[in-house]
């Protein structure tokens, strides 16, 4: 047959269809295979066998710690252990892909009890209130098991139940230089007021030398609160069930005032920003233009991270406010800890792991190399802390045990509004409305 | 016999025409089909999913999402935070449109007007735009740190440290700040498409215009704006669009901050899905906001077709 341009045409016309079908058959394929559900069970697969688990990790701070001590789990008992760290800031909604996806890890570390809430109502984490109840119970401290108690009738609508087991005690206070702040270590301000006057004191060229970053005030001012209100009235205010107008909380504010009246609070304001404690722990760790903040016990694991050299500086719980009818204590935290996923491959095997972690001998590595605060009592009553720790892990004897959590529109609120008062563009009262309309709308 | 045997090759000619107009529609619909179905999968129904969540709530966890009706747009009409933001935007939205699209256009003329260094000054106005954000962001919550700050002491040491501020945390100007920031990162893609534009008039028309006794402002007025018409009708949309719809600059400058003097709609939405797990919320807000948006680009497209037409 002679090769005639109208035979040329048409079999490049067929070549056409068969391209322009083949990669309509391609796309198609790609885009169902997206659109179909995961057929693949939760957890990680096993080989030739092997159990293997993985752990997704919010903490970068740890993570030198985690890996070193799952390679010597691994070591002792054959079951792989694989540390995935996205990173503090998108451990969050990648965390929420995966259980979207329904891919989620063996075991993953646990949060705020609010942001963690939609995890444990959906069934990614294991109960562990019977393990609790024996004998590795008494590898915490009771005070560390009742915060990670939801009880009956939570905030947070998680069904009651204890969801994650702890290897760090969080509580909160101040760090400061006792050379830039005037703050003597062997003589610690009794008061609030005499806070603000040593500071005051010790300023350069007139600048304020202390600061809060604005994403850690909600905790400042639930701590400031604790002076004049119990850990049960400050739980029913964050359950809705007491007002934000009582005093203990409008003391609380008024002391953001009078730290920015004395001129001690660093440019008369409270620093914001997606970064802003990270921010502020450098202006203190590493430039030292503040001379003391308020912030949580792992700053003390970012500074020997990130400033290892610079070890002079001390960490003191806040002192009471005058006219005070109560002890101020630290909010309690449960800090770095884990959850189990009860629909991984290997549950169990997940759980022993968890147990093995939290085992005295493994606190003390967490405790000794990223510089943490533990949770077994007896860890916490031998002393072996680093010195920057010792006013952190002083208030954990009296620390805030609450059944109830900010919710996220009231932590926002406060985060804002603080802001605002000390720019003085917002009076006491317009806070405390406006907190209480973030409650009545997070309801 | 000839003529009979030439009748079906008459009538059968046009058949095979129409044979081949047909296999060719259908190879342009298969090369066209790819691309019909991601968009489909990927931009239509997420559309449709963010309306139809709209009306639900959902944690973003949960598999239960449960219809609840108009109650996320009660929600988002009675919230504060929100109405906020959006006229945080619109300043964004005219500053970023009128001051950012001048600079590029300013930039553009200059750098065309040039006749040594075309190509650094291209690649200097240009380099911003290839940083990332949070790069960007990083460099300018440094420099502008009120005590550390390369701004302040430059200003300190030129004995104008009155002017001084802490220009991420003061109200009165945390927004500006951030809006120069933004206007910053972004006038090297306008600079470049107008230079583009500005390549493209033919020099015959300003020798013209010289002739007939045109001084800059007649030049501009009557051959430059008429020739960039069409690219400053994509320039310009392009660029409303970016700064309504700013998010990376803001979050990590300012977080929105402080309180909500520079928060923008985009990170509302955010926050309310990623912190406040309130899905369907921020699926509602994303409908106003998103609505917002389409109505204000069709109106500048038919402004664009007016002036064309003109």
């Amino acid at each position: 047959m002679p090769f005639t341009s109208a035979a040329r045409s048409q079999s490049l016309s067929r070549r056409a269809v068969l391209l322009g079908a083949s990669s309509l058959a391609a796309t198609a394929s790609l885009a169902l295979a997206g659109c179909t559900p995961s057929t693949s069970s939760t957890g990680s697969p096993s080989s030739k066998g092997k159990v293997s688990l993985t752990f997704f990790n919010q903490s970068r701070g740890q993570e030198a710690t985690l890996n070193a001590l799952a390679e010597t789990y691994t070591k002792q008992t054959g079951v792989k252990i694989t540390v995935d760290t996205p990173g503090p800031v998108d451990y969050l909604p990648k965390l929420q892909a995966l259980a979207q996806s329904k891919q989620m890890p063996d075991i993953y570390s646990s949060f705020t009890a609010t942001a963690m809430a939609p995890f444990y109502k959906a069934g990614w984490a294991k109960d562990l209130s019977s393990d609790l109840k024996g004998s590795w119970g008494k590898n915490f401290s009771p005070a560390v098991v009742k915060l990670a108690t939801f009880a009956k009738g939570n905030n947070l609508g998680v069904k009651p139940g204890i969801y994650t087991v702890h290897w760090e005690t969080q509580t909160y206070g101040i760090l400061a230089d006792p050379t830039a702040s005037g703050i003597d270590p062997t003589a610690l301000p009794q008061t609030s007021t005499d806070l603000i006057s040593t500071l005051a004191a010790a300023r350069k060229n007139g600048q304020g030398n202390f600061t809060v970053a604005a994403s850690l005030t909600p905790q400042f001012i639930q701590y400031l609160a604790s002076n004049w209100l119990t850990d049960q009235q400050i739980s029913d205010t964050m359950a809705g069930k007491a007002k934000w107008n009582a005093d203990g909380w409008r003391n609380a504010f008024q002391f953001l005032l009078d730290l920015k009246k004395a001129g001690v609070l660093a440019n008369n304001v409270i620093p914001g920003g997606s970064n802003d404690n990270p921010t502020v722990e450098t202006d203190f760790f590493t430039k030292h233009s503040v001379a003391a903040y308020f912030d949580a016990s792992p700053g003390v694991s970012v500074a020997h991270a990130t400033a290892p050299d610079y070890t002079s500086f001390i960490s003191l719980a806040l002192p009471q406010a005058p006219g005070a009818s109560l002890s101020p204590r630290s909010p309690g935290v449960p800090g770095k800890g884990a959850v189990i996923n009860p629909r991984g491959q290997h549950p169990q095997e997940a759980l022993a792991f968890v147990k093995w972690l939290t085992q005295p001998a493994q606190q003390q590595v967490f405790s000794e190399q990223a510089h943490i605060i533990p949770t077994n009592p007896t860890l916490l009553a031998s002393g072996k802390l680093p010195t920057q720790l010792t006013g952190f892990a002083s208030g954990v004897k009296n620390m805030q045990v609450l059944t109830n959590s900010f919710t996220s529109q009231v932590n926002d609120a406060i985060t804002r509004d603080s802001q605002s008062l000390v720019l003085g563009e917002k009076t006491i009262d317009q806070v405390l409305s406006d907190i209480q309309s973030a409650q009545n709308l997070s309801a | 016999m000839t003529v009979s045997s030439a009748k079906p090759s008459v009538t059968g000619a046009p058949r095979i025409r129409h044979r081949g107009r047909q296999r060719r529609r259908l190879v342009g619909l298969l090369f066209l089909a790819p691309a019909v179905v991601l968009i489909a999968v990927f931009t239509i129904t997420p559309f449709f999913q963010a309306i139809l969540l709209s009306f639900q709530s959902w944690d973003g966890v949960s598999p239960d999402t449960p219809f609840v009706g108009l109650a996320n747009y009660r929600y988002v009409f009675a919230d504060t935070e929100f109405w906020a933001s959006m006229k945080n935007v619109a300043v964004f939205g005219i500053v970023g449109f009128f001051v950012g699209n001048g600079v590029s256009l300013g930039m553009a003329m200059a750098v065309q007007a040039v006749t040594r260094g075309k190509t650094f000054f291209r690649t200097v106005y240009y380099l911003p735009s290839v940083l990332s954000v949070v790069v960007v962001g990083m460099i300018f919550s440094s420099l502008l740190d009120p005590q550390t700050g390369i701004l302040n002491r430059m200003l300190h040491s030129a004995g104008l440290g009155v002017l001084a501020k802490d220009w991420l945390n003061n109200p009165a100007v945390a927004l500006p700040t951030v809006v120069a920031v933004f206007i910053w990162l972004h006038w090297g893609f306008g600079f470049l498409l107008f230079l583009a534009g500005l390549q493209d008039i033919p020099k015959e028309l300003y020798e013209a215009a010289s002739l007939d006794g045109a001084r800059f402002w007649g030049k501009f007025r009557y051959v430059t704006w008429p020739g960039l018409a069409p690219v400053t009708t994509v320039v310009s949309m392009l660029t409303l669009l970016a700064a309504l719809q700013i998010f990376g600059t803001v979050q990590v400058l300012t977080n929105g901050g402080p309180g909500y003097h520079t928060m923008v709609p985009t990170l509302v939405i955010y926050t309310e899905a990623f912190t406040n797990n309130s899905y369907g919320t921020a699926a509602a807000m994303s409908v106003l906001f998103g609505g917002a948006l389409v109505l204000l680009s069709l109106l500048q497209l038919r402004l664009s077709a007016r002036r064309n037409r003109a």
